[in-house]
């Protein structure tokens, strides 16, 4: 295993479409345990995408354990997920977001709060998941990063968002 | 190279960032960071901008004249050191947002940045406004603040208490939860 250099935005391969893999062979568990400690490498990472490693390959790993909110939810603690798609969501959670491609920079998104998510796990077996909270954030934010969008594209406003003085009508 | 804080206020309508970063653009000068927002129908631009060459206000500030006279803006410009000017945020606390809110009286903003100053805690963003009802304003604040490792919550807490019996205000603090993924 390895701790991989992070691809930063402008990096067009952040960009790009991730293509799924044939299954989960020696190469693909090699680059999810790259994965995890490129992640387990970053300050308060609870969350990697293939794609921000510069590998085009459907697969992310989260696990948001460790962080001081999600730890305090329920959560599936480390979850590798190969191939993933989203056979369902559901309800609304606005979630302050940073992304290790874009360092310095955090935003508040708005996510569904709960995903359900059919994926291959680590060891190559086919798995339904369903997540909630910020798991479920982490989820999304890394599926995004298989299809080249960045939470940037997701911003729902730029600073606090309790009091905002604008008036919608 | 020479950096330079503009400010620039006037009565809200659209083109005003239009014909300020006009006057940039055309004179060559980075925006390095900015924020721009509506008080009370004035919209209020802050920027920190950059030149190569300028290094003094004589040399951008008549620029602005056009804009000035034509829009009625308030443009106003001072020099920065550049050794002042970073892009490094060096916040090492604890990030948290507190808000304040209660019945619009003297001295809740004041209060309360007292008390964080005191604690050597850094707000690093601010945002007041009165809301409500005409004959029922209500005052908000919203303070995104870096709390000090060495700061105890629980000191703060009990500062925090004094000020909502003394101005009868809600005061909640919570830690800013950012996922970096």
């Amino acid at each position: 295993m390895a701790v991989l250099p992070i691809r930063l935005f402008p990096d067009p391969v952040l960009k790009e479409k991730a293509a799924p893999v044939a299954g989960v062979t020696a190469e693909v568990s090699a680059l999810v345990g790259d994965l995890v400690e490129t992640m387990r490498s970053s300050q308060g990472g609870v969350g990697i995408s293939a794609p921000q490693v510069g590998e085009l390959y459907r697969i992310v790993v989260v696990d948001v354990s460790a962080h001081r909110r999600g730890g305090q939810e329920q959560n599936h603690g480390l979850l590798v997920l190969v191939n993933p798609e989203i056979l369902a969501m559901g309800g609304k959670q606005i979630v302050r977001e940073g992304c290790m491609s874009i360092p310095d920079y955090t935003a508040n998104v708005q996510r569904a709060q709960w995903v359900l998510v059919d994926a291959l796990d680590g060891d190559g077996n086919r798995k339904i998941i369903e997540s909630l909270g910020f798991e479920a954030v982490a989820i999304q934010h890394e599926m995004d990063h298989l299809d080249g969008i960045l939470f940037l594209d997701r911003v729902v406003s730029i600073k606090t968002d309790l009091f905002r003085r604008k008036k919608y009508r | 190279m020479g950096h330079f804080s503009l400010s620039v206020v006037g009565r809200d309508r659209p083109g005003i960032v239009a014909e300020v970063t006009r006057v940039l653009f055309e004179i060559g000068c980075n925006i390095e960071d900015s924020t721009c927002t509506i008080l009370s129908g004035q919209f209020a631009m802050i920027l920190v901008i950059a030149h190569q060459k300028f290094t003094s206000v004589a040399e951008i500030d008549p620029s602005f004249e056009p804009v000035r006279k034509s829009m009625g803006l308030t443009v106003s410009l001072h020099k920065l050191k550049d050794e002042e000017v970073s892009r490094e945020k060096g916040f090492t606390g604890r990030p948290h947002i507190i808000s304040v809110y209660g019945a619009d009286r003297p001295g809740i903003v004041y209060s309360v940045a007292r008390e964080l100053a005191r604690y050597k805690v850094n707000i690093t963003d601010l945002n007041t406004q009165v809301v409500g009802a005409k004959d029922r304003p209500v005052y908000v604040m919203v303070l995104e603040v870096d709390i000090p490792e060495q700061v105890d919550m629980k000191d703060l807490e009990r500062e925090f208490d004094k000020i909502r019996k003394e101005l009868s205000v809600s005061i909640s603090v919570r830690p800013i939860e950012a996922l970096e993924l």
